[in-house]
């Protein structure tokens, strides 16, 4: 009986004790921040997935020459990146698509800034066709997403592909569930490409996906990898960042028909041709699609990965230090180096397009 | 017969506030118990307040929807890279329409599947726990099961998208066909394993631990003199655990199915990873690939920020509306079962 | 003494058994049917439970080094050691402000709740763990890190996860409470003890283990949640540097939700590692809790 006594008042000590560090803890925010102002600077990056594997070796990187600062990386998505910068939560938002005009008129102290030019694979897993490169057309993925075309011998495939031996099997269209940049992209090749798709579907980081028998939803690059390689007869869109991934999977990458009707993998040659195309329709906010962009070498699927960052920070300092990170960032002795961005497959931007991105980088004040 | 002291002991358990009450009656209530109000009184504060929040934050969508966002089936963020338009008194992005009867159909499926399969086998676990097992090996059997209630959403998902889908659609799916084809919602097809079932099954992996913690602490905890009673009537032991103990503890079990319950209805993440993220129509197998709301609203959040004219966020804030009230009817209904079966019994 | 047991029960159903033989036997049958059905309750869950264990234990030890607890996260490399504290931290606040909340409300259900107000609370409790955790986390979003400017924080994540374990923690402590035998209150009251003497010297004690079996529910459920942390505590590289606001907290299941869709190694070295420590973290606690349980 004394032990359960002694037992009861320890409980009763615990009890009190807790409650009152509970409502310590509720007064105490209104008394902390100020004690704390003069704290060393944070800066705090989220957005893009595919931004992100990048972001982090930047930093790294960057922290051996400034060791003082702090970042913080964070993959959220590209719509939190934006919503989180507009909302000053984060001071760089990461974002595979420039802000929407809708939004940018809103919130005008946006900045769009690319930092480099990254790509995306059509993926596909036919049983003993994974070893060489599908033809595939802008029109010819919107007829399998749109459930047009739902078997691989189709007619309209056939004719792209003379020659190729292929199996009479329903296609399992893969796309994303989450919301996903890779899906922005993606659709806008359909849509730039195929006036049907643009009028009925359009593009963006999520689309009302017409409804397909069998198509499956995957989440995240991961999840389309593994998803295609545990479905044969499956075709997916999937980050270049990947690419190592798609290999180990043993699957097949499609050549894409791009704007000059030529047949194009991915290749920093194809890739760069298609940035250096667009380099004199760039605008000075540099908020422009690369998609579907003229050239004969031009691959079809490529995009600017941007810093949304406001040209209004809360201190001189925090401004400072945002502006010397994506200085570095976008600079080719510095995080635009061969070592930094091809362990992403990611190009760096054009001379003329880095200076661009450099005086955008010149605005960010407080 | 049997049930008959187990009916007493329960009636003594499940009621104990009531010999505290009639002695404090008169008195009116002290500090002490007004304190234990006050913190009682957080939890209705807490829901009003995410209520009213959602209800003020989803109101232009509410305005905009109408009584179509439960029956349509379309889920379209419209074009966000146009100016919004007016329509419906609401700046909405052109083309924009959202509907919310597919999430709905895809959580109470999947939660119903889950419970379906959950409630039996948390039951049998808790018996063989509490009963079935020698008092040495009890210890480490129940933290295995303690270990699944800890195992991160993300690890289910994880587990679900390497192993288990693929055994759905390998060995489960055909399996299902062979035996149940007949019956036209178990005819199974396609979807690769992504869908119902896969969902239903980790979500029920999910609520088992949880039902059979609560379950299996409330049996271990019921009085030796009602086992030694219902012995002394001749039972077997099984048929003691079956018939006395399981009746004592029925409070236990419905509180715990509850729990269950909603811990199935508001899981995100595993389901996420393992449903197949259907948009735009209605199961038709128990191989269809579903959306729940909870996952949804997750899976959605960050294209809906993109929307300049914020009714996406607010219409996925719509649908945690609509979420809540389902949830307060289930758990209406399951209040109704209880009070009608303890009338049954008494 | 399951072996005792057993022994009178077949000597009872023998001494029946004279006069009704078959329905014995059909009742020992029924009986084993039962306990085998139970065994495969059992092995439906161990087997998928070894399964995820071998998977998070095989990936997640390889991944276990020195410096996953000294060292902070770099990008998808480097150690855990934000995470780890940062979850700590999280944790404890949400059990310091939900345990005393969701302990308090449950004995007032169980004690006092016999009213409207109580079925009311008991209803709503039910309500509020169908929430999902990802709407809370919106709502504290909004709430607390934007309109009331606290920013990523702490102090915003404890609080969104005491609202999501103060259900579970008020249910299970009524359980409890419910199922002590009125007798110990009335002999209680007779002698003369007020209210908060019998909850607190005679009821609580006697709860004592079914409650530390909530909170440990409770910490595995705040230690293992994700969705409402994504928007309420952010993410950070670094150790917690002690403010409750404005300052963005890291925790183990970031790691895991977030490194996994990395297309690197050493993210999925990371994010198994991480799962892992979760999992051998509640163990841990469990076991401590035991061990304390048996002692008093």
């Amino acid at each position: 009986m004394t032990d359960r006594l002694r037992a009861a008042r320890l409980t009763r000590a615990q009890f009190l004790r807790s409650t009152g560090v509970a409502a310590a803890l509720l007064v105490a925010p209104n008394l902390l921040p100020s004690a704390h102002a003069a704290d060393s600077v944070t800066i705090l990056e989220t957005g893009s997935s595919l931004l992100y594997p990048l972001f982090n070796l930047w930093v790294a990187g960057y922290q051996k020459t400034s060791p003082g600062l702090r970042v913080t990386t964070q993959s959220t998505g590209s719509g939190t990146g934006i919503a989180q910068a507009v909302a000053g939560i984060a001071q760089i938002g990461a974002s595979d698509a420039y802000v929407a005009t809708p939004m940018m008129r809103k919130n005008p102290n946006l900045l769009n800034i690319p930092l480099a030019i990254s790509a995306q694979n059509v993926v596909y897993n036919l049983p003993g066709l994974n070893g060489g490169h599908l033809k595939l057309s802008g029109p010819v993925l919107a007829g399998i997403y749109g459930g047009k075309i739902t078997s691989w011998d189709d007619p309209a495939i056939a004719k792209l592909n003379p020659g190729v031996a292929l199996p009479k099997h329903g296609i399992v269209p893969l796309h994303r569930t989450d919301g996903s940049g890779d899906t922005f992209i993606f659709t806008q090749y359909l849509s730039f490409s195929t006036p049907d798709w643009m009028n009925s579907v359009a593009y963006g980081t999520t689309v009302s996906w017409p409804a397909l028998q069998g198509g499956i939803g995957a989440i995240g690059n991961p999840g389309m990898v593994q998803t295609t390689q545990q479905n044969p007869y499956s075709i997916s869109y999937i980050g270049v960042s990947f690419a190592k991934q798609i290999t180990a999977a043993g699957l097949g990458t499609a050549m894409l028909q791009n704007k000059d009707g030529n047949f194009l993998l991915p290749t920093t040659e194809t890739v760069t041709a298609a940035a250096e195309g667009q380099i004199d329709k760039t605008p000075k906010d540099q908020r422009i699609s690369l998609i579907f962009a003229p050239g004969p070498q031009a691959y079809p699927i490529i995009n600017y990965e941007y810093a949304v960052v406001s040209s209004r920070q809360s201190s001189e300092a925090m401004a400072k230090a945002i502006r010397g990170l994506l200085d570095w960032a976008v600079d080719p002795a510095g995080g635009s180096a061969a070592s930094y961005l091809d362990a992403v497959h990611f190009i760096p931007l054009p001379e003329k397009i880095r200076a661009m991105s450099r005086a955008q980088i010149a605005q960010i004040a407080s | 017969m049997i049930g008959t002291p187990a009916g007493v002991t329960s009636e003594g358990v499940a009621r104990p506030g009531v010999g505290s009450r009639r002695i404090r009656s008169g008195v009116g209530p002290g500090p002490f118990r007004l304190a234990l109000l006050g913190l009682a009184a957080i939890i209705p504060l807490v829901i009003v307040a995410v209520l009213l929040f959602l209800l003020i934050y989803a109101w232009p969508a509410i305005r905009f929807n109408g009584l179509g966002f439960l029956f349509t089936k379309t889920w379209d963020l419209g074009n966000l890279y146009a100016d919004p338009v007016p329509k419906h008194g609401v700046l909405a992005p052109i083309g924009a329409q959202y509907g919310s009867l597919v999430f709905v159909a895809g959580t109470l499926l999947s939660s119903g599947i889950a419970l379906l399969i959950a409630v039996p086998v948390s039951l049998g676990i808790s018996i063989f726990l509490a009963e079935g097992v020698g008092a040495k090996f009890r210890t480490p059997f129940a933290i295995v099961v303690e270990m699944l209630a800890v195992v991160p959403s993300v690890v289910y998902g994880l587990w679900g998208v390497t192993v288990l889908v693929p055994l759905v659609a390998h060995v489960f799916a055909p399996a299902i066909a062979a035996v149940l084809g007949f019956i036209p919602f178990f005819g199974a097809s396609g979807g690769g394993g992504f869908g119902l079932l896969a969902a239903s099954l980790v979500l029920a992996l999910m609520v088992i631990p949880i039902i059979t913690i609560t379950v299996y602490d409330a049996l271990t905890r019921v009085p030796r003199e009602a086992k030694e009673a219902a012995y002394a009537l001749g039972t077997t032991k099984f048929e003691m655990v079956s018939r006395t103990m399981l009746p004592m503890v029925r409070p236990a079990i419905i509180g715990a199915v509850i729990l269950g319950l909603g811990r199935a209805l508001g899981e995100t993440m595993a389901v996420l990873m393992v449903s197949g993220g259907a948009l735009n129509y209605l199961p038709h197998s128990i191989m269809s690939p579903i959306s729940t709301m909870a996952s949804f609203i997750l899976s959605q959040l960050d294209s809906a920020e993109q929307d300049p004219s914020g009714l996406a966020v607010q219409s996925l804030a719509e649908i945690a509306i609509v979420l809540f009230v389902i949830t307060v009817l289930v758990n209406a209904v399951a209040r109704l079962l209880v009070r009608s079966g303890s009338n049954a019994r008494g | 003494m399951a072996d005792l047991s057993a022994t009178r029960g077949s000597m009872l159903e023998a001494a029946i058994g004279k006069s009704v033989p078959r329905s014995v036997s059909w009742r020992r049958a029924r009986s084993s049917i039962g306990w085998c059905l139970c065994i495969i309750a059992f092995l439906l869950v161990a087997v998928p439970l070894a399964d995820i264990i071998v998977l998070v234990v095989v990936r997640g030890f390889s991944a276990f080094t020195p410096q996953l607890f000294t060292q902070i996260t770099q990008g998808v490399s480097g150690g855990l050691l934000n995470a780890i504290t940062g979850t700590l931290l999280l944790s404890l606040g949400a059990l310091i402000i939900g345990v005393p909340v969701g302990v308090g409300g449950g004995i007032y259900l169980a004690e006092f709740g016999n009213g409207r107000f109580g079925s009311l609370v008991r209803f709503l409790a039910d309500v509020l763990t169908g929430v999902p955790s990802i709407v809370l986390g919106y709502f504290s979003y909004v709430t607390m890190v934007i309109w009331l400017g606290w920013q990523f924080s702490a102090l915003a994540a404890a609080i969104t996860l005491a609202i999501i374990i103060l259900p579970y923690m008020a249910k299970l402590t009524e359980l409890v409470m419910r199922q002590i035998p009125v007798p110990m209150r009335e002999a209680a009251y007779a002698l003369g003890a007020t209210e908060s003497m019998v909850v607190i010297r005679v009821l609580l004690p006697v709860a004592r283990p079914g409650i530390v079996t909530s909170i440990l529910l409770a910490l595995a459920i705040s230690v293992g949640e994700t969705a409402p942390l994504i928007y309420t505590a952010g993410w950070s590289n670094y150790v917690w540097n002690g403010r409750f606001t404005h300052e963005p907290v890291g925790y183990l299941t970031y790691v895991i939700w977030s490194f996994i869709n990395q297309p690197f190694a050493s993210a999925h070295a990371l994010a198994f590692a991480a799962a892992l420590l979760v999992m051998l973290t509640v163990l841990v606690i469990n076991l401590g809790a035991r061990a304390v349980l048996r002692k008093a």
